[in-house]
């Protein structure tokens, strides 16, 4: 029996649809701007971001670095559904890629025609960020490592 | 004096830039051209010093500047800064929240036990540092074979997201000060000038994007002894960070991507007396985009450094913090290092006039021989 996909919330679709590659992202959002009527709510567009983090010692704010990121607003309209708008911000610098997800975030959130679709690149998605981070637990759990003072215990290698 | 156009060159300039690009490809016919996927994969900590040291969390244009300038961070890191200084500011983020990072590297040398666990991760602590001969004929089977043979000899690791912070623990048991949100609005290195005194977070700043040989070189003094950090390490972390930012339509956080980033807290001994309050350790604080330690201890040295010198006033150069903040940043010093090799012929000659004419007032003032005829 094969597990069925659930839809996550839509604060993770960003993150899941982001981890395939854009081609397929692309392919399914030239399809949908040509079913639906795509206005641009705020041009796409790319650029950057200041980065403020806190610092754990002090508790003061400071900037490590700019990161790239590409931003996309859209309203999707058709005479049979009505009105949806979807939007992306990404790290990233490709505003086509950022204009591409706000198209099927639209598309996903209204659960119009072109959901499935969506969903399923969604679960691909998924799939793509478990294999990831069992590559990353796998560097943790494979040098997981438990230091004893000299004389407190055997042989390390006998762990 | 000042400096004086020259003409003329443009051919040789031309032939020049030929002539770079031509030893880029001198493989010819054996050669293969570097992916950028290769360096940001295989040459990961090199492409981690330019990210961290360009300002700019982007590893694949940071692999292509270091493909550009044939291995040379310096020029790496500014051609990074230079791209970046073609792109626009699209929005200021939400603090980011480094406690969420996704780690791949977790160790205390302050403890051997800490909540969670110390891990290892990829590093080369432990290893000898004797020459692999086999890599220098490595072939691609045994090459792609490597990462899955590693993944299949590891089960499958019921780890958290997340692990706590070793400060914390120090903290509960009152041996470091309470953590407050400080209201200051940060620095922002890239629009503003540094003009001192500065306040920590362009210290800060500076440093997350200055150059690791420079940063390791003035808290290197301060270990060996001008200066008195003494730090151990109560945590060093090396992982992902999520980036959060609200959704533009649903205002929810979403997570929009994730920086590698290295992340230190040095421990240094307690200062002050027990009539201000109990006394605590004091710590310093290290951080920077990608995976590069050395930087991250060391900045975490000379900002507990710089916490002194901006308190007591300096006793060193590495509590002074405009010696430091001034000479650790790669681009500024490569670049006015590199501006001694621009023709400076106007100001030089005006150097020998001055020399010849300084030379001949001696030989007029020197003392006659006695019995020498006028």
């Amino acid at each position: 029996m094969t597990k069925t996909f659930e839809i996550p919330p839509r604060g993770q679709w960003l993150r899941l649809w982001s981890a395939l590659p854009a081609a397929p992202i692309k392919a399914l959002a030239d399809e949908l701007a040509g079913r639906y009527q795509v206005e641009d709510m705020a041009l796409a567009q790319s650029g950057l971001g200041l980065m403020p983090v806190t610092d754990s010692a002090l508790g003061d704010t400071y900037f490590i670095g700019e990161i790239p990121l590409a931003s996309a607003h859209v309203r999707l309209a058709n005479a049979e559904s009505g009105q949806t708008e979807g939007a992306a911000t990404l790290v990233d610098d490709r505003a086509g890629v950022a204009r591409a997800l706000a198209i099927l975030d639209a598309v996903l959130a209204a659960g119009w025609s072109g959901a499935d679709a969506a969903s399923q690149l969604l679960e691909r998605g998924a799939a793509a960020l478990d294999e990831q981070t069992r590559q990353r637990r796998a560097l943790l759990s494979a040098t997981r490592v438990d230091f004893a003072l000299l004389g407190t215990a055997g042989e390390d290698d006998d762990e | 004096m000042g400096y004086v156009a020259i003409k003329g060159g443009g051919r040789a300039i031309a032939g020049a830039e030929a002539a770079v690009e031509a030893l880029r490809c001198a493989e010819g016919e054996q050669g293969t051209p570097l992916s950028l996927s290769a360096i940001e994969q295989q040459l990961r900590l090199l492409t981690s010093r330019v990210v961290s040291e360009g300002g700019l969390y982007h590893p694949r244009l940071a692999a292509l500047a270091i493909k550009q300038m044939q291995g040379d961070t310096l020029e790496a890191a500014f051609a990074l800064r230079a791209y970046r200084s073609t792109k626009p500011r699209l929005m200021d983020l939400p603090v980011q929240d480094t406690r969420r990072m996704r780690l791949i590297r977790r160790i205390s040398s302050a403890f051997k036990d800490i909540p969670g666990g110390q891990m290892l991760g990829p590093t080369t602590d432990y290893a000898l540092r004797l020459m692999r001969l086999d890599l220098a004929n490595e072939s691609a089977e045994d090459f792609r074979a490597v990462s899955r043979r590693f993944l299949d000899g590891v089960g499958d690791a019921d780890l958290p997201d997340t692990f706590p912070k070793v400060v914390d623990a120090l903290r509960e048991e009152g041996l470091l000060p309470p953590l407050t949100r400080r209201a200051h609005a940060a620095f922002d290195i890239t629009r503003d000038p540094l003009v001192f005194p500065v306040p920590r977070s362009a210290a800060l700043a500076t440093m997350a994007r200055a150059e690791t040989g420079s940063l390791l070189a003035i808290a290197y003094s301060n270990m060996r002894g001008y200066g008195d950090v003494h730090p151990t390490i109560a945590e060093l972390r090396v992982g992902y960070v999520p980036v959060m930012l609200p959704h533009p339509v649903t205002g929810e956080p979403i997570e929009a991507g994730e920086v590698l980033m290295t992340e230190c807290e040095v421990v240094a001994m307690y200062e002050g007396d027990t009539t201000e309050g109990p006394l605590t350790f004091t710590l310093g604080y290290g951080a920077c985009f990608g995976h590069n330690e050395v930087k991250a201890i060391s900045m975490a040295i000379l900002d507990r450094a710089l916490q002194k010198g901006m308190r007591d006033g300096p006793a060193n150069p590495s509590e002074d913090p405009e010696f430091v903040l001034l000479h650790v940043d790669g681009v500024d010093s490569m670049g006015f290092t590199s501006h001694y090799k621009m023709p400076h012929y106007v100001t030089f000659q005006s150097d020998m006039d001055r020399l010849r004419t300084t030379q001949d007032k001696a030989t007029t003032a020197q003392p006659q021989p006695e019995g020498a005829q006028a």
